[in-house]
């Protein structure tokens, strides 16, 4: 009984798994079409346009570098009138989290979450800011030209790629940003930063994307080994 | 996959069109000079001082604005404290374009001039909020009708409202 079961266990086919894939396994460029409405969204008073490059190691991590010009051109309800204009960039890693299926096509479709540093240093100017003085009577107006806002935040970001014609993909990506670089106390911050939004110390963000990747290894070869 | 897809657009745009920017100012831009009144009380024999807060049975405060054709400060028709009843502080707004706040504080019966020499700073807030003047106490003054002295307590005068003067009596 005892030696039937320990051949029993010598005999047992012991199955391991042997990850080929490639490490580099192609580029792909994308371009965010959601910020193509937001001069719509947002009245004309913001816009930002972006771009982005992103490689495919081992299917597993995806490095990005996103870059991107934005601006903005307001007039508060007090009449205080700012403008800035500029780019940013952003750099980080998604990590996909769609698992393939053993014994199936290989899937190309993407689940990503992922984090991002951006960085962004866009002149902008701040007029018309006026001082009443109610009491004793007079008035100041201040004017803030030439302005410099040197600003760094850190992104989390989550979405999906689907693949809707060879090598053709769409997507979506949902940021959660969080300014790094605070202002001090009493002094003329930005109302809004290129690649950020609204100077607010945490914005949401989305892009939907639209992508071609190039193909540099194509094939997913995953070998099993069985070993007796 | 696909309606899975769908389903994520819709609450981003959701999330982004509920994103509506909040253009109206919610901070403090309170920026006054705050004066408490005391009481000084000297013991029987004259060896410790007992401070206790005073209370004015009626105040009337007007600013003094400095008139460059008669080259005199003349009392503004615009009443800070209009005769105010049973009152141990008050709270005055500084001249945010000029260095020099002069008062007529008539306590009581006693009529004194309370002269402030502050210098006076931008304090930028926001798009909605705009800037606030804030100002640092150099120097007060007073005559001496019904006030025996007056002391700086703390001479940043911000949106904070403590107590930057004290008036004794």
């Amino acid at each position: 009984m005892f030696a039937s079961n320990a051949e029993a266990q010598t005999t047992k086919k012991k199955v391991k798994e042997v990850d080929n894939t490639p490490l580099f396994n192609g580029i792909s460029i994308q371009a965010d079409a959601a910020s193509l409405l937001s001069p719509v969204l947002f009245s004309g008073e913001r816009y930002s346009y972006e771009a982005g490059l992103q490689v495919d190691l081992k299917h597993k991590y995806y490095p990005v570098f996103e870059l991107g010009f934005a601006g903005a051109n307001k007039i508060s309800n007090n009449d205080i009138e700012f403008k800035t204009s500029g780019l940013f960039g952003r750099i980080g890693v998604d990590f996909n989290f769609m698992k393939q299926k053993k014994d199936a096509k290989p899937t190309t479709n993407l689940f990503l979450v992922g984090v991002r540093l951006g960085m962004s240093s866009s002149p902008y100017s701040i007029s018309n800011v006026k001082i009443i003085d109610n009491y004793w009577g007079g008035n100041e107006i201040l004017n803030y030209p030439d302005q410099i806002s040197s600003k760094v935040w850190f992104e989390v970001v989550a979405g999906i790629r689907v693949e809707v014609l060879k090598n053709f993909y769409m997507g979506w990506t949902v940021r959660n940003k969080n300014m790094l670089t605070q202002d001090a106390t009493g002094a003329v911050a930005p109302w809004y930063v290129p690649g950020f939004g609204l100077n607010n110390g945490g914005n949401w963000g989305f892009n939907y994307n639209l992508g071609y990747k190039f193909q540099l290894q194509t094939k997913i070869s995953t070998k099993i080994k069985t070993k007796k | 996959m696909r309606y899975f897809h769908i389903i994520f657009l819709l609450i981003s745009i959701f999330l982004i069109q509920s994103c509506v920017v909040d253009e109206q100012c919610r901070q403090n831009k309170y920026v006054e000079m705050k004066v408490d009144f005391f009481h000084v009380k000297a013991s029987a024999k004259r060896d410790t001082l007992t401070i206790s807060t005073l209370t004015i049975d009626s105040i009337t405060v007007r600013g003094l604005a400095y008139n460059a054709a008669t080259s005199k400060y003349e009392a503004k028709d615009s009443i800070i404290y209009n005769n105010s009843k049973s009152i141990s502080t008050i709270d005055l707004p500084l001249q945010k374009l000029s260095t020099v706040s002069k008062y007529q504080v008539k306590l009581n019966k006693f009529t004194d001039t309370l002269t402030v020499v502050h210098t006076n700073t931008d304090s930028y807030l926001s798009l909605e909020c705009g800037c606030l003047k804030f100002h640092t106490i150099n120097s007060v003054s007073t005559t001496r009708h019904f006030v025996d002295s007056v002391s700086i307590s703390n001479s940043n005068v911000n949106t904070s409202h403590a107590e930057n003067i004290r008036i004794y009596k």
